[in-house]
């Protein structure tokens, strides 16, 4: 069974079609790029896998359990994480906070208003943030973070709660080549709990990272295949290399 | 003695108005829920005091302030569930339809004879405790100050809670905290009602303790005055909005008098300045000034 499985994907909004009868699948710890030029679509699909919008015509379905049109929080419960393009942390929060907002989503009200899980996620939240090279900065508020560490917070965040698939929105950008190559590794490392699927521009960085890249043109998955493939493919060459 | 019952019945009405504050603050400042609505609920735990204890014997507050968090609890719930289940709602539909929830229950109150229309309902009794009367200011000062010494207690560990912090998740990014897991609509709601059933407490205990109730209480002036009171004290504070309240309270009495048609305008002036230049409001000013010498100093 296939961890995440795209089936004939189509996105429409009014006459526009943004994705165009896509399919892709992800399999247990696989790292999967997704690359396209701008406006190929890789958004808005990914806005399909995560919920905040939902295909037109299609199933998304998640080991096997089709989550096509269901809301962000089940498929949070159904083990998605997500880490968006801009980091959305909460910024006037410790990064203790972050974590444990993370941590905590699944609770009952009655368990949060009693505090009942603070003690036991304590562990959690340290063994995460050292981890991410977060530690010294627990207590600090996330604001304080560089621009690198808060898209690293935003990863623990989703990493927290041992999620079966990761999605991330163009993780490296604007860091620097030494926080991308720790970024790598961090993905890395993530990948051999979950399935990781990367929207990314950058095809140096993916092609390093991904067992597997998928390829959108306007909004039609033009190919898919091994990094080494990929960049051998005409078509791709055609649409995308020569774009970028 | 009696300027000293006087300034008690002040006291006694900053508490009252301390409670509403607090549902205010609950709602908008820790959620992010723009409610103009809570004086409609203020409102309806007053009104439903007064039509008990004038066509009734009941005066037990004990029961008087049950039936009221009760009624404001549940009314909270309808509104909740209309305002918050489904999709996410913007701050600026939920600050409408609020208005609007208290424009109509003031119109109402205005309108119905069953509430005394414009009149409103006076001759409201002192309440009793264990039987015995509570008809000294003193007296209903004590007993603001417990309902709202318990009101800012509960509101003090709710905040300082794990589910505070899931509050703030709302407020500060209601789509984020979805995507972690959240049921935002469920937490909006609880955090309603219990702003609900805190704003009719304090419209239970407004009604024995000033002896009637009128349309005003539930209308879009007093809505409007809690708002300020958050947004001039510091929405995200608990303390904040209750300095704020009790610091205009205490001056609008003697400003009145001295300065009647020039006090509207400073108080307006006053709020305009902090929203310019204190947008977190006054309480924020300390770390503002330290913040700026911290840069002199480093500069």
């Amino acid at each position: 069974m296939k961890l995440l499985e795209i089936s004939s994907v189509t996105k429409k909004f009014g006459s526009l079609v943004a994705v165009d009868n896509a399919s892709m699948f992800i399999n247990q710890n696989e790292i999967v790029g997704l690359i396209g030029p701008n406006g190929s679509g890789k958004s808005t699909l990914l806005h399909t896998i995560c919920g905040r919008t939902f295909a037109t015509e299609g199933a998304i379905l998640l080991q096997g359990s089709e989550i096509t049109n269901k809301t962000p929080q089940n498929r949070a419960k159904a083990g998605m994480a997500i880490k968006f393009q801009l980091a959305r942390i909460y910024l006037e929060k410790t990064v203790r906070e972050n974590i444990l907002l993370s941590l905590q989503a699944k609770e009952s009200i009655f368990r949060q208003l009693r505090s009942a899980s603070l003690k036991a996620f304590e562990v959690k939240i340290n063994e995460i943030a050292r981890e991410f090279q977060l530690e010294e900065y627990l207590d600090e508020p996330a604001k304080s973070l560089s621009h690198g560490q808060q898209q690293w917070l935003e990863i623990a965040m989703a990493m927290a709660v041992d999620p079966i698939l990761l999605l991330l929105d163009e993780p490296t950008a604007g860091m620097s080549p030494k926080e991308r190559a720790d970024t790598a590794l961090l993905i890395k490392k993530a990948s051999k709990k979950c399935g990781v699927l990367i929207v990314e521009h950058d095809l140096d960085f993916i092609k390093e990272l991904c067992n597997r890249i998928s390829v959108l043109h306007h909004g039609n998955i033009v190919a898919t295949g091994t990094p080494a493939e990929i960049e051998n493919d005409p078509k791709v060459k055609e649409v995308y290399l020569t774009r970028v | 003695m009696a300027g000293n019952d006087y300034l008690t019945q002040i006291v006694t009405r900053i508490l009252i108005y301390g409670i509403l504050v607090l549902s205010v603050e609950l709602c908008w400042g820790q959620t992010g829920i723009f409610t103009f609505g809570q004086a409609a609920l203020f409102g309806l735990g007053g009104y439903v005091v007064g039509l008990i204890t004038t066509k009734s014997t009941l005066t037990d507050i004990g029961i008087l302030l049950l039936i009221a968090i009760v009624v404001g609890a549940v009314t909270g719930l309808i509104i909740g569930i209309f305002l918050f289940s489904g999709k996410r709602v913007g701050e600026l539909y939920v600050a409408l339809v609020t208005l609007a929830i208290s424009y109509i229950c003031e119109r109402l109150a205005n309108s119905w004879t069953v509430l005394g229309s414009g009149n409103g309902i006076p001759g409201i009794p002192y309440p009793t405790i264990f039987g015995k009367e509570i008809g000294s200011a003193t007296g209903l000062f004590f007993l603001a100050f417990v309902v709202f010494a318990i009101a800012l207690i509960l509101s003090i560990i709710i905040v300082n809670s794990q589910f505070g912090l899931t509050m703030n998740a709302v407020r500060d990014d209601e789509e984020r905290a979805e995507f972690f897991g959240y049921q935002r609509s469920i937490v909006q709601i609880a955090v309603f009602v219990f702003a609900a059933a805190l704003a009719a407490s304090g419209g239970a205990l407004f009604a024995v303790s000033e002896g009637f109730v009128s349309p005003s209480m539930s209308g879009l002036a007093l809505s409007t005055t809690t708002v300020l009171w958050v947004v001039l004290g510091g929405r995200g504070t608990l303390f904040g909005p209750l300095i704020a309240l009790t610091f205009l309270e205490a001056v609008n009495i003697k400003m009145q008098e001295a300065l009647p048609s020039l006090w509207p305008i400073l108080v307006g002036l006053l709020l305009l300045i902090t929203m310019i230049f204190l947008p977190k409001g006054l309480t924020s000013m300390p770390a503002k000034i330290r913040e700026s010498r911290r840069k002199t100093a480093s500069s």
